[in-house]
């Protein structure tokens, strides 16, 4: 029996390779969006803030379906609770805000709603989509196509492709079958936990604790989550403590200037990920296989956030690929990489200068001197005079 | 190939909050994953830099050291 023949394989949806499903089968190329668990999005891994531009810009529709909260802005604090307010309702008061003609900065999305809406986008627009499938693994043919081994719950399978995208995120196995150098440095991954909270009030803001002594190497988080609710979370860098991110997400909530503003907190969730701070793979290629999303680094060194970074190299990748395939140029490493060629310009430029700023920051051995440093880096970034306001 | 004891991973399922830190942190340079996207647990770690250990948000997994009599099937393994 012959292999089912699909243009794209892309294992792993999450928003990027759902995203790169979602506009190659658009473009009327055939496409296979696999992913190994049974619920998108879980467990969560990922606090869910997103800039409403970075949903607009890869045309998806914002919907109630997976927005839990709007969100006007900034509260970013030093150690000491001492905040700098960067609220766009004031700021520019006539563009966002919550009544008719304006518009939210960004929005708190549920991730497993969020990941589910774009798999049914991919799959509306014509990708064949399937869950419970696992990638094993894939070789180059001599024809110029791969062979992609699945196993669909306990069935093993394969198909056929001209190129495997790898979307299948932090824990990337995909790059790894193909021998890139992925292992990320323990002080470049921040190892996070946050809390979904009852009794916290929020005020349609990212709020974003900095200091060493509430989370070393990393910050700690309060945003809001809809319906009342909250989470409350915080990344650390292992090489900058000896304690556990629980040891300090529950420090900060007893010990910092917070502790009244937790103390009825009530926790309905626990959630927990590691998030690159680290520069995106030197090399996200390899024959017939193409890396996006937190599976390529793509996320955000300064923030952490990887949303918009995940969308966008996922538009990116699928525009790439269905100028290539629709030559009869071979998928060899050597043509894949003018994909990363398109990303580096839109993308990857910026993404390393803020890598390199981060380094700066956390390269300070002087504590005082690197918690200003990052309390005043991130009160810059999320103004409205910054450079890096569209990433 | 590290000089240190090979170590087997032995993790406290219910503590796991499967956040991958562990499987994204391993140095492995062949897949050293378990069917529940934590690092393997099923045969020893050669390198055994304690990375995984490191990053843990919830301290939940602890190892063994596997000598040299014995492998990653069998007991005894001493702290």
């Amino acid at each position: 029996m012959h292999d089912t023949f699909y243009d794209v394989v892309v294992i792993g949806s999450g928003p990027a390779g759902a995203t790169t499903a979602r506009y190659l089968a658009e473009r009327h190329l055939s496409v296979l969006l696999i992913d190994k668990r049974q619920e998108l999005g879980a467990p969560v891994q990922c606090s869910g803030a997103v800039s409403r531009h970075a949903l607009e810009e890869v045309d998806i529709p914002i919907t109630d379906e997976f927005i839990q909260e709007p969100i006007y802005g900034f509260g970013i604090y030093d150690q000491a609770g001492d905040m700098t307010r960067i609220d766009y309702r004031m700021l520019k008061g006539d563009e966002y805000g919550p009544g008719n003609g304006k518009k939210p900065l960004g929005y708190v999305v549920d991730r497993r709603r969020f990941d589910r809406y774009l798999m049914t986008l991919a799959e509306r627009a014509g990708a064949t989509v399937q869950l419970k499938t696992e990638g094993l693994g894939y070789e180059s043919l001599d024809d110029g196509q791969c062979r992609v081994r699945l196993r669909h719950f306990r069935q093993e399978t394969s198909v056929r492709c001209r190129v495997v995208v790898g979307a299948d995120g932090l824990m990337s196995q995909v790059g790894k079958w193909a021998g890139l150098r992925t292992h990320i440095r323990i002080n470049e991954l921040a190892s996070c936990l946050q809390y979904v909270v009852d009794q916290v009030e929020t005020e349609g803001l990212l709020e974003i604790i900095t200091g060493h002594e509430w989370a070393p190497g990393g910050y700690a988080w309060v945003f809001p989550k809809g319906h009342g609710y909250a989470e409350i979370g915080l990344g650390v860098i292992p090489t900058f403590t000896d304690r556990d991110a629980q040891w300090h997400l529950r420090h900060f909530m007893e010990q910092s200037f917070f502790k009244d503003r937790f103390r009825d907190s009530r926790i309905l969730e626990i959630q927990g990920g590691g998030v690159p701070l680290a520069a995106p793979l030197r090399v996200q290629y390899a024959d017939h296989m193409i890396l996006v999303g937190d599976a390529a680094r793509h996320v955000n060194p300064i923030t952490g956030g990887g949303i918009h970074t995940a969308l966008s190299g996922g538009a990116i990748a699928a525009q790439f690929l269905t100028e290539h395939l629709s030559t009869d140029q071979p998928t060899r490493a050597d043509q894949l990489a003018a994909c990363q060629d398109a990303w580096y310009e839109e993308l990857g430029r910026k993404m390393w200068k803020l890598y390199d700023v981060k380094t700066d920051i956390f390269r300070e051995k002087d504590v005082p001197k690197r918690d200003l440093a990052l309390f005043e880096t991130m009160s810059s970034y999320f103004s409205p005079e910054s450079e890096y306001k569209k990433i | 190939m590290s000089d240190r004891t090979p170590v087997l991973f032995d993790i406290g399922w219910n503590a796991c909050i499967n956040c991958g830190a562990c499987v994204a942190i391993c140095p492995q340079p062949e897949p050293f994953i378990s069917p529940f996207d934590t690092i393997a647990v099923d045969r020893p770690c050669d390198i055994a830099c304690m990375l995984c250990e490191d990053i843990c948000p919830v301290s939940t997994i602890e190892h063994t050291e596997v000598t040299s009599a014995t492998n990653g099937n069998q007991s005894p393994y001493h702290r």
